[in-house]
């Protein structure tokens, strides 16, 4: 018996607990179940382990950089620099294992409720999948402390399943009117700022009066599409700009930290470059393990679910208004700088411009809020995400200082919401000693099993409405569309509504 | 200019993780349906710049800026549409010889 635990013991330290070797063995059975040829697999195994180590070597790097910023621009304005006790690398070296325990689970359970519950949409947005689950990690930790492993997973888990489930579905019946299709849907954490625009975009415009494709926009911004670029740039200038304002001591001695010979000014953009190829190196880690981990997830769900559609990441809305994804990038960063200089004002909080947060959901909010209320849409869905990210940023770091503030800086609208949700369900369920940390997905379960019967009562069709044939096509792909629509006939039925009595 | 065995194609979008990855299962497809033997990868805007491809795909927000990186760039709109990529690749893979 002995021997027994020993191997066990050995496998949670060596394999449970080191991130990449278990992201690694993952991606091994991903591979295993699609039948690659060995080379393939042996190699595609490697590229996700390796992703994992540069994935932490990037957030060091990040990590650096956003200190060196806070305490620049904290400094410049007469604040106290945010202060975490742990940071994400430290977060992700102890719990990574968990985490990737959740994605795998999470997947399971995701699939099985599409599958039985016939929601249609599987999420397929992998670094979202990833990022998800390190939130609800996160937040389930810094509720009710170190729990055991699997107990972590499990309820994570549950909480990152349903969430994949839901989100693609209440955001469908606006999807189809931003597509004009049912081709694909939507899977992305900026789902509430562009359920906001859509739902409040009717109050202030018409699709009709004020498309933002009758605009034509200064070709100098779209150089800020390149997220290297619009980082490095916009915190560059910013850091500088902070640094004539800050103490000059606090500068000298974060510069001589770096290089004691540097020129502080010199160091303190060199400092923002360093932010910005953080996040970069933290991508390309990021972007390794998933490239082949998400085919393996594509063909399990093909398998298991037939008629279901995938539901993809944001740019896939991107090319139905690309002047609305400007428009609500550029938006939400004007909203999000004047708080940032609002709350410098008040004494409140060092606000860091997240530009790649800035643009993605901002863009998807812009396109949203373009479909219901054209520019006037987009505007506002970049504006509302601007506010989301600058209070969420503000409200949400105190809240995750005991595990990872940082994810506070990288965090899109939706995750704001999980972190808040789960947080203050925790901070009730705590009373209940151990078994709490149950009640956070047992809370998340009767919230969907509610929400779905009063839709099936209420007889809406949101899990498929079809698309009439005299619908007008969108843009710009009409032809590709047409294509899609006829190949749309020649496969199988879609699956039947939760109220048909179709049992398929 | 001869093709290369395998060709080497990227799919490109804003960040390089989550729809250029859906567009490379996508174009695999397609290229497989076309019997061309080919490397597919993907990535971000920047970095595609310097990785040397054959043929880039992606959407007009970024192909706009990528004309000339490779000799073949295409531009879509639906990440999903396998055979409307198909019927672009085989035309321009056309006018330069590279079907076999």
């Amino acid at each position: 018996m002995d021997f027994l635990a020993d191997v066990l013991q050995w496998t949670a330290t060596n394999v449970f607990s080191e991130v990449a070797i278990l992201i690694g063995l993952i991606t091994l059975i991903g591979l295993l179940l699609q039948r690659k040829p060995v080379e393939e697999t042996i190699a595609g195994a490697l590229r996700a382990t390796v992703g994992v180590v540069i994935l932490f070597i990037g957030i060091g790097v990040f990590v650096e950089g956003l200190v060196a910023f806070q305490t620049i621009v904290a400094s410049a304005v007469g604040l106290e620099p945010p202060a975490a006790t742990r940071t994400l690398g430290d977060f992700l070296g102890e719990y990574g294992g968990a985490i990737a325990l959740i994605i795998t689970v999470a997947f399971l359970i995701h699939v099985l409720l599409v599958r039985f519950l016939r929601t249609r949409y599987v999420y397929l947005t992998g670094h979202l999948m990833f990022w998800i689950a390190v939130v609800a990690a996160a937040s389930l930790v810094q509720v009710f402390g170190a729990v055991d492993t699997w107990i972590l997973v499990v309820a994570g888990a549950v909480v990152v399943g349903l969430y994949w489930t839901i989100q693609p579905l209440y955001i469908a019946p606006l999807m189809r009117k931003v597509i004009g299709s049912d081709d694909w849907g939507y899977a992305h954490t900026s789902s509430a700022a562009c359920f906001l625009a859509a739902k409040l975009g009717r109050f202030v415009g018409s699709k009709e009066k004020h498309d933002t494709e009758k605009l034509v926009l200064p070709k100098q911004l779209t150089f800020f599409k390149d997220i290297n670029v619009s980082t490095a740039l916009v915190l560059g200038v910013i850091v500088v700009v902070a640094a004539i304002f800050a103490d000059p001591d606090v500068l000298a001695e974060q510069a001589a930290a770096y290089n004691p010979n540097i020129s502080p000014w010199v160091w303190a953009f060199v400092a923002a470059l360093r932010f910005a190829a953080g996040i970069a190196i933290l991508l390309f880690g990021v972007r390794m393990f998933l490239a082949e981990i998400v085919p393996a997830f594509k063909g399990i769900s093909e398998k298991v679910i037939p008629g279901s559609r995938p539901a993809l990441d944001v740019p896939t809305v991107f090319p139905f208004a690309p002047t609305a994804v400007m428009l609500g990038f550029v938006s939400g960063t004007v909203v999000f700088l004047v708080l940032m200089g609002v709350f410098a004002a008040v004494g409140w909080f060092v606000l860091v411009p997240p530009m790649i947060m800035l643009f993605f959901p901002g863009g998807g909010a812009g396109v949203f809020g373009n479909a219901v209320a054209g520019w006037r849409g987009a505007v506002l869905g970049g504006s509302i995400n601007g506010l989301f990210l600058a209070i969420g940023q503000a409200v949400t770091w105190g809240m995750l200082s005991d595990t990872a503030p940082e994810l506070a800086t990288l965090a899109d609208p939706d995750w704001y919401i999980i972190i808040w949700i789960t947080l203050g369900i925790g901070a009730l369920a705590s009373a209940l000693g151990d078994i709490g940390i149950w009640l956070v997905p047992a809370a998340f379960a009767v919230g969907f099993a509610v929400w779905l019967a009063v839709l099936k009562r209420r007889r809406v069709d949101v899990v498929v409405e079809p698309i009439s044939e005299s619908a007008p096509l969108e843009r710009p792909d009409a032809q590709a569309s047409v294509t899609s629509e006829e190949e749309r006939s020649t496969k199988e039925p879609l699956p039947a509504p939760p109220d048909a009595s179709d049992s398929r | 200019m001869t093709r290369q065995e395998p060709l080497r194609v990227l799919t490109v979008c804003g960040v390089g993780m989550g729809s250029s990855l859906i567009l490379r299962m996508t174009a695999e497809d397609a290229l497989r349906d076309l019997g061309v033997t080919a490397k597919v990868e993907a990535t971000d805007v920047s970095s595609a710049r310097s990785m040397g491809a054959d043929v880039i795909i992606g959407q007009g927000m970024h192909t706009g800026e990528l004309q000339g990186i490779a000799p073949v760039v295409i531009t879509i709109s639906n990440f999903m549409d396998k055979d409307g990529l198909r019927a672009q690749l085989a035309e321009r893979l056309g006018e330069l010889g590279w079907l076999n």
